[in-house]
């Protein structure tokens, strides 16, 4: 066992490390942990053999729902609200129109059957939200206006039509007499219950979590992770999208105050991020490499289509009558990322016994590797092409965060040290500022220090005082 | 960040006419909606008049900074306004103010907020500085004037 547990830390040690290289070299963090996967895997240095299908699934879904609801968390439905028809449209319409162009492009070109080439179509049909968070957020790359809530929203909320579309192929394939109306009833309440389980679930978190005062933080965060997988697992259960319902939860804790909001979202950062490893080292320890020259033909002609034709025709139709630009419309076809999402349902023809899944499933690894390998690396340099990037608003982190606590009343207050102040010059300590009154930061022509009580003050100092409610009218004219 | 690149045109006023503090207040909030960045505007109003309620932002020399942090904005937002007949702001010194600068940050964005509200007093605490902007005659000039005065800033 403890053989076990230390390759498996190694491992994810590994990541970590590397993902800096990556930072240095522009590659995106996921595909060093795939490769990590692969190089460890059974093919090439063999540490590890693994070819279990269902453990595969089980640990992408369970992934994959900390970092839906770790992106629905950091997203403010109040800045979001602008793209959401657009979003909406890109995540139904669009995802068909991937699925039908792309399909019907690989049946003509590589001259699969049309069955097979719509579910290939359908598997590689939604981007992936862990892909575009990951790439959005780890390089650092600031879009303007609604480009970011938009990509962002999409790609959290069109798994449900992906996985819809795939379920209807595979079915199709198995039983060609099957009528396409179950489906369409599946679809509705797939989406339906995702969105009402999701929007309910959310709103009974939110309340729970600001009801109940727990004296352990930890708890709030455990609170909160163990309800993300509940409210999957129960919308899942009565055949609704358990991954939009997580998605729309977070949303809705994200766009109100909760007590340990700021550490919360932290907190589900991080465990997205070993999410996010955990899952892409699995899914690149399943994928056999040497399988991968056999597939190299088709699978490089599957992404030029997907990448080329079927994103840029879907994005072009899906947002024909919105306001976004010709550029907009460029940048927003070229993130049609793929990810996790894509491989995870590379399994379910494995599972449901289809003839060929091993190849079907080494195509897709293929084609969602070439999507963030030729999309993901080039994303910042489009954008600064296309001038979309925003680079006015780098995200300097505070020296200094304040949570508001509920168990007590004291206050962050900053005050501007007036010109020919009466208090400029003096020390702190001889300002006999209440007990409990602390200068705790000063700004001082732009730089930030930690006062002594025999720092002077200058004016034009910017004072960040902490200090109890009831105490502000004393210590403000103490200042004055 | 800059001043010069959180103003522009639209949201400096080199005529202010207002009768009094609050009215000041009230027409620098609507100008600054002229940024587009602004969500909810009377929250957005009702933050800054609950900061200056702790205290008057009015820091001296014909200079007053209200300012406020919210979530409902986009990204910073500010405006620059100038009256020049001048107006009680229950500043320190008493003097009336001429200068009337709004920044509203986000509330998760702190540090950039107060980094801001030092380069805004660093600059305003130069009496030549203050001097041009007194004589500028359109809103472009102000922010030339800005980009100038910037330029010459020793970043320490």
């Amino acid at each position: 066992m403890e053989y076990i547990i230390l390759i498996l830390s190694t491992l994810v040690i590994f990541s970590v490390l590397l993902s800096k290289f990556g930072d240095d070299t522009g590659t995106p963090a996921l595909l060093i942990f795939i490769a990590i996967g692969m190089i460890t895997g059974s093919d090439v240095l063999g540490i590890i053999y693994f070819d279990n299908v269902n453990i595969t699934q089980y640990i992408s879904v369970v992934s994959l729902v900390v970092i839906l609801f770790g992106g629905g968390l950091n997203t403010n439905w109040k800045y979001v609200k602008g793209s959401f028809k657009g979003a909406a449209v890109l995540a139904s319409f669009g995802v068909l129109v991937t699925t039908f162009i792309s399909g019907l492009f690989i049946h003509l070109i590589l001259e699969l059957d049309i069955l097979y080439s719509f579910l290939i179509g359908s598997i590689i049909s939604s981007t992936d939200a862990a892909a575009v968070f990951s790439i959005l957020k780890g390089k650092n790359l600031k879009l303007k206006g609604r480009l970011k809530p938009l990509l962002e929203l999409e790609s959290g909320s069109n798994d449900p039509m992906a996985i819809f579309l795939t379920l209807t192929f595979i079915e199709l394939i198995k039983n060609p007499d099957f009528t396409v109306l179950s489906f369409i009833v599946f679809l509705f309440s797939q989406i339906g219950l995702g969105i009402i389980c999701g929007m309910i679930f959310g709103k009974i978190l939110l309340f729970v979590t600001n009801r109940f005062k727990f004296s352990y933080e930890a708890f709030y965060y455990i609170l909160l992770l163990s309800s993300s997988f509940f409210i999957f697992s129960v919308t899942s259960l009565i055949n609704g999208s358990g991954y939009l319902a997580i998605y729309i939860s977070g949303i809705i804790l994200g766009s109100n105050y909760f007590i340990h909001k700021k550490s919360s979202i932290r907190f589900f950062e991080g465990f997205s991020w070993l999410a996010q490893i955990v899952m892409f080292i699995t899914l690149g320890l399943f994928v056999f490499p040497s399988k991968i020259p056999e597939i190299f033909l088709p699978g490089f002609v599957i992404s030029i289509i997907l990448i080329l034709i079927a994103r840029p025709v879907s994005v072009f139709l899906s947002l024909m009558f919105s306001k976004f630009s010709l550029k907009d419309k460029t940048f927003i076809s070229w993130v049609g990322l793929r990810g996790a999402v894509p491989i995870i349902l590379a399994t379910f023809p494995m599972t449901n016994g289809i003839l060929g899944s091993e190849i079907i499933f080494n195509l897709i690894f293929f084609v969602v590797l070439t999507s963030v390998l030729i999309q993901g690396t080039t994303l910042p340099w489009f954008a600064r092409l296309l001038k979309l990037d925003d680079n006015s608003a780098n995200k300097i982190q505070s020296p200094l965060e304040f949570e508001n606590n509920p168990d007590s009343n004291a206050k962050l207050v900053e005050y501007i040290v007036p010109f020919n102040s009466r208090i400029s010059g003096k020390k702190i300590l001889d300002l006999k500022l209440p007990e409990n009154v602390l200068i705790v930061l000063i700004c001082r022509n732009e730089v930030f220090f930690i006062p002594k009580g025999n720092t002077v003050i200058n004016e034009g100092d910017i004072l960040q005082i902490l200090l109890e409610k009831h105490q502000i009218a004393e210590t403000v004219k103490l200042l004055n | 960040m800059k001043i010069s690149e959180i103003l522009n045109e639209n949201i400096i006023s080199i005529d202010l006419k207002p009768a009094d503090k609050t009215e000041a207040i009230n027409m620098m909030v609507d100008l600054a909606n002229n940024s587009g960045k602004i969500i909810d505007l009377e929250k957005v109003r009702a933050c800054i008049f609950d900061r200056e309620k702790i205290v008057s932002t009015g820091v001296g020399k014909g200079f007053a900074v209200p300012h406020g942090k919210t979530d409902e904005i986009t990204d910073v937002v500010a405006a620059f306004g100038i009256t020049k007949s001048g107006i009680d702001f229950d500043s320190i010194d008493s003097e009336p103010v001429n200068f009337i600068f709004l920044l509203v940050g986000k509330d998760s964005l702190l540090n950039a907020h107060i980094k801001l509200l030092s380069r805004i007093s660093r600059l305003m605490n130069k009496e030549d500085f203050r001097d041009k902007l007194l004589l500028a005659t359109s809103p472009k000039e102000i922010l030339n004037l800005f980009k100038e005065e910037e330029q010459n800033l020793i970043d320490i």
